[in-house]
């Protein structure tokens, strides 16, 4: 009988991570964030995001010793990232990580488009708590749903984290108000909304899967 | 390029995107005592600092950054190169 395997992702998993940030960060629907936002087609963004990984930056949502994959018959089958909040060398706040990897690799006229909508987004940016395990972009491919493998993906994360920080009191997670399978989800694992922002921009839904998001929390320890 | 000339281009940039002017030039100065200088003003802020003194910074230099002081020193070796 085929059983499910969990592990810490790889560098050859960077195009499946790639395809599970496009996945998740979809919501849902159809908007891309990293195509609608920087002017990119799919194929552009994904390989963008693919680069992103494959700098091999720790301590943030596109690195690859953040995530743990699920593997079935060999194949990676679901995922999902989480890293301690500025717990690395310079103590560098994953947004700022983030935001170099996206300087750095999308180039210039990304750039220069993402700074013509940055009005339509800002509302949306959620501070992250430092020393909080911050949990983003689960996938778990469809014909794997069902499985439990998103509360196992959580609590081999917590446990993961837990081992390298036992201090660790916080788990975070980001998620759009309208996600509801992915908010019963994180509910049943003893997540709780914590906060809301919302982005009252006439033009967000047009970039963005949905212009309201919850900061979902559960304390341990 | 002199010193002094780096700091004030920065700031003009800094000005330009975060609108406001609530903040000391000085090298300890960090991204997290700056209103509004987050994930996406920062992208912003690299890009603008990027073509203002037309050069290119690598990933691990944006990386090693940790305040106004090591980006004016950054900022003056690119120049030197």
């Amino acid at each position: 009988m085929s059983e499910y395997i969990i592990r810490n992702a790889k560098p050859e998993d960077a195009a499946f991570l790639a395809d599970t940030v496009i996945s998740a960060e979809k919501s849902g629907s159809e908007k891309l964030s990293y195509c609608t936002l920087f002017n990119l087609t799919a194929a552009q963004a994904k390989h963008n995001i693919t680069c992103m990984f494959e700098e091999e930056i720790d301590g943030c949502e596109f690195s690859i010793s953040s995530f743990l994959v699920v593997e079935f018959e060999g194949k990676p089958v679901a995922a999902f990232g989480g890293w301690i909040e500025t717990m690395n060398e310079d103590e560098t706040p994953s947004k700022l990580l983030k935001s170099n990897l996206i300087s750095y690799t999308f180039g210039r006229e990304a750039l220069e488009f993402l700074k013509t909508k940055a009005a339509v987004i800002n509302a949306l940016v959620t501070e992250r708590n430092p020393m909080a395990l911050q949990l983003e972009y689960l996938y778990v491919d469809a014909g794997h749903r069902g499985k439990n493998l998103s509360a196992l993906l959580i609590e081999t994360l917590e446990k993961r984290a837990l081992a390298a920080y036992p201090g660790l009191k916080k788990v975070q997670v980001q998620v759009y108000s309208n996600n509801i399978p992915a908010i019963n989800i994180y509910k049943k694992a003893g997540f709780e909304i914590v906060s809301t922002s919302k982005s009252n921009h006439p033009e967000v839904l047009e970039f963005l899967p949905w212009n309201e998001k919850h900061v979902m929390q559960k304390t341990i320890n | 390029m002199e010193r002094n000339e780096i700091v004030n281009k920065i700031k003009t940039i800094l000005v330009a995107v975060l609108k406001h002017e609530d903040f000391v030039m000085n090298d300890e100065l960090t991204a997290a005592k700056v209103n509004g200088w987050d994930s996406l003003t920062h992208m912003i802020i690299i890009t603008d600092i990027e073509n203002a003194f037309g050069i290119k910074f690598k990933l691990k230099e944006l990386n090693k950054l940790n305040n106004m002081g090591s980006l004016i020193e950054l900022i003056t070796a690119k120049l030197a190169q």
